[in-house]
């Protein structure tokens, strides 16, 4: 017995081997964490002017013994257009993303499943799309909604934004990937194309259609330059537009302009912890055609 | 849609009857029409919005590049090609400060591009590690994503302010004569580079971090196996391995960094020192929104495309060869 014990090495070696490990697994744990401490250094330090209290010379860290998390509500009161603000947010970025949601599924649909002439230009035309920079369209279309009177209304915010070549291409793809048999299968059952497209394909691309929603609605919830562009007075402002004149405005008040900033933000925070997977794969996606 | 079925049946049945072929052509060329004209429908509103915003704003850009303009934007006098010769500087003025605003561009894509990069390398490296949080730190290297630019700005305003004094340490270091990094004609391009690398942390992680699980787990294993220390299996497996997605990304954040406009206007404003910070697209945005000068504005927009059609046009290249590739 004794003999068997002493010639088996795994039976020496694991209590060692199992402290090293022990050992490796806690350096690896302290650099991941040294890494995300950098990499979230600025989110902190906003964190920290906000609960500093109305200091005009804020220090990088707090005092832990007298956090005042008073700024994340009287923000609201010394800016009461902020509330305003992250509903204009909200209205635009909630219209825009059903928008395109429809838009881009119904000629994403045409592309996919319909046979008919022409089929490859109106593809190029949704492809062409995403080879124009907003730069080059930019002041036409600022002239044109000033012309409509659209400056300081939903409309002007929303409807530039209700179609996007990126969507078609997205939803293009995931409905060519759905078999043809379940549509002829459909069909023979007497079902209708558009009745298809909405109790068939849209609830088998749920997957395709939340990352374009997530996409979509993180990228109007971020907007900057076009809210700047069409928004003259201050209760039309959306959010980014809101904390960026809040941050000019004569009386700087560090921790309000911090709180406001980090209340500005969780919305597309929680998108992300809630939809990462969505977020990750819209933006790989976008970038690799956009 | 029980048509295509019924006319497939008819087609068979034709064939037995054997009806003349004109009349076989003319149910299909009905059929044709009646599925172009369901297309269409189904089209249209995509094809609306994108021809009333896109489409025609682009080439009413270009029609008004060649034009002098009122305030309102009406057409008033033909210019030529002169607002392109100005900002190329071809006209014989000597006035080369647009040309100068495009090199400024590129400074500033050459400070972001490579330190983005290494920056996003460093931190997938790190997330491929196998331990069980990886999740968790994952989602936190990521977490710039959802951080818009203009947030992001309002915050290194104040990590740059004077009255944080989070960033004399660098100036101290530095001996430079300023309150502010921002203010500073060698540091302010920087300081915003760097801004923007933090900002664009999030998606430069994800894309090179997809880039390294596609590659396959066995030739780490057959090179462990051959004595490959973790240094060799870095360079010589993953580094190539790797390098089509670093171009790509490379390429991606070229073109997003000769777009950036947001940390220009919120952490510099027009008051950037010595004209250090005269990106283009805030030459465009001054020409445009401050003087109103909208044919002037609408040729440097028109120039802007040109250079992000020619990367473009490299990036899509770039990609034909990364799906031979693999």
């Amino acid at each position: 017995m004794s003999l068997a014990e002493s010639h088996n090495p795994q039976e020496i070696g694991r209590p060692i081997l199992n402290l090293g490990a022990l050992i490796r697994t806690g350096l690896l744990y302290a650099a991941l964490s040294i890494v995300a401490l950098l990499v979230l250094l600025p989110l902190l330090f906003a964190l920290s002017l906000s609960v500093q209290g109305p200091t005009l010379s804020p220090t990088l860290l707090p005092d832990f013994s007298k956090l005042d998390w008073s700024s994340f509500q009287d923000v609201f009161r010394e800016e009461p257009n902020l509330t305003r603000w992250i509903v204009n947010s909200f209205v635009v970025s909630l219209a825009v993303t059903l928008g395109q949601l429809i838009t881009s599924a119904l000629a994403a649909y045409a592309l996919a499943n319909i046979d008919f002439p022409g089929k490859s230009f109106f593809f190029f035309v949704f492809l062409g799309s995403l080879m124009i920079p907003w730069e080059s369209t930019i002041i036409p279309n600022y002239l044109t909604i000033t012309r409509l009177g659209w400056k300081d209304s939903y409309q002007g915010l929303i409807i530039p934004f209700m179609a996007s070549g990126f969507g078609v291409f997205l939803l293009r793809q995931h409905f060519k990937a759905i078999p043809r048999d379940l549509y002829e299968a459909a069909v023979i059952d007497g079902c209708s194309s558009t009745r298809y497209l909405w109790s068939i394909l849209v609830p088998l691309s749920r997957p395709a259609l939340a990352t374009l929603a997530v996409y979509t609605f993180l990228n109007t919830w971020n907007q900057y330059y076009w809210p700047l562009l069409i928004v003259d007075s201050p209760e039309w402002r959306t959010t980014q537009i809101g904390i960026t004149a809040f941050r000019s405005s004569e009386v700087t008040i560090y921790n309000l302009q911090m709180a406001s900033t980090i209340i500005v933000m969780l919305p597309t925070l929680i998108l992300l912890v809630l939809g990462q997977r969505h977020l990750v794969s819209g933006l790989t996606a976008g970038a690799l055609k956009g | 849609m029980r048509k295509p079925v019924l006319l497939k049946d008819s087609v068979l049945s034709d064939k037995r009857v054997g009806l003349p072929i004109a009349a076989k052509r003319a149910v299909s060329q009905h059929q044709q029409r009646k599925a172009f004209g369901l297309a269409l429908l189904y089209l249209s509103p995509a094809l609306l919005f994108l021809i009333a915003f896109t489409y025609i704003p682009f080439l009413r850009s270009i029609w008004l590049s060649f034009f002098i303009t009122n305030p309102q934007g009406d057409t008033v006098r033909f210019n030529g090609i002169n607002y392109y010769t100005r900002i190329l500087n071809l006209d014989g003025s000597g006035r080369s400060e647009y040309l100068q605003s495009m090199l400024t561009t590129v400074y500033f894509s050459l400070l972001v591009v490579p330190l983005g990069i290494v920056f996003a390398l460093a931190l997938a490296l790190l997330a491929t590690l196998n331990v069980k949080a990886i999740l968790f730190f994952r989602t936190i290297f990521t977490s710039s994503i959802a951080i818009s630019v203009a947030s992001a700005s309002v915050i290194w305003a104040l990590i740059y302010s004077p009255t944080t004094r989070a960033t004399q340490w660098i100036i101290d270091l530095l001996h430079l004569n300023t309150h502010s990094l921002l203010q500073h004609s060698s540091t302010a391009l920087f300081a915003v580079a760097f801004m923007t690398t933090w900002t664009s942390l999030g998606f430069n992680f994800i894309v090179t971090l997809a880039g390294i699980q596609a590659i396959p787990k066995d030739i780490y294993e057959s090179a462990r196996i051959d004595g490959a220390s973790s240094w060799q299996s870095f360079r010589f497996i993953t580094l190539p391995l790797l390098t089509p997605t670093l171009l790509f990304l490379m390429l991606i954040s070229t073109i997003q960094s000769f777009q950036a406009f947001t940390q220009f206007n919120v952490l510099i404003g027009n008051e950037g020192p010595d004209s250090a910070t005269d990106v283009f697209v805030f030459a465009i945005f001054t020409a445009f929104w401050k003087d109103n000068r909208y044919g002037f504005a609408s040729a440097m927009s028109v120039v802007l495309f040109l250079i992000l059609l020619a990367l473009t046009s490299i990036q899509y290249r770039l990609l034909d060869q990364r799906v031979h590739y693999q």
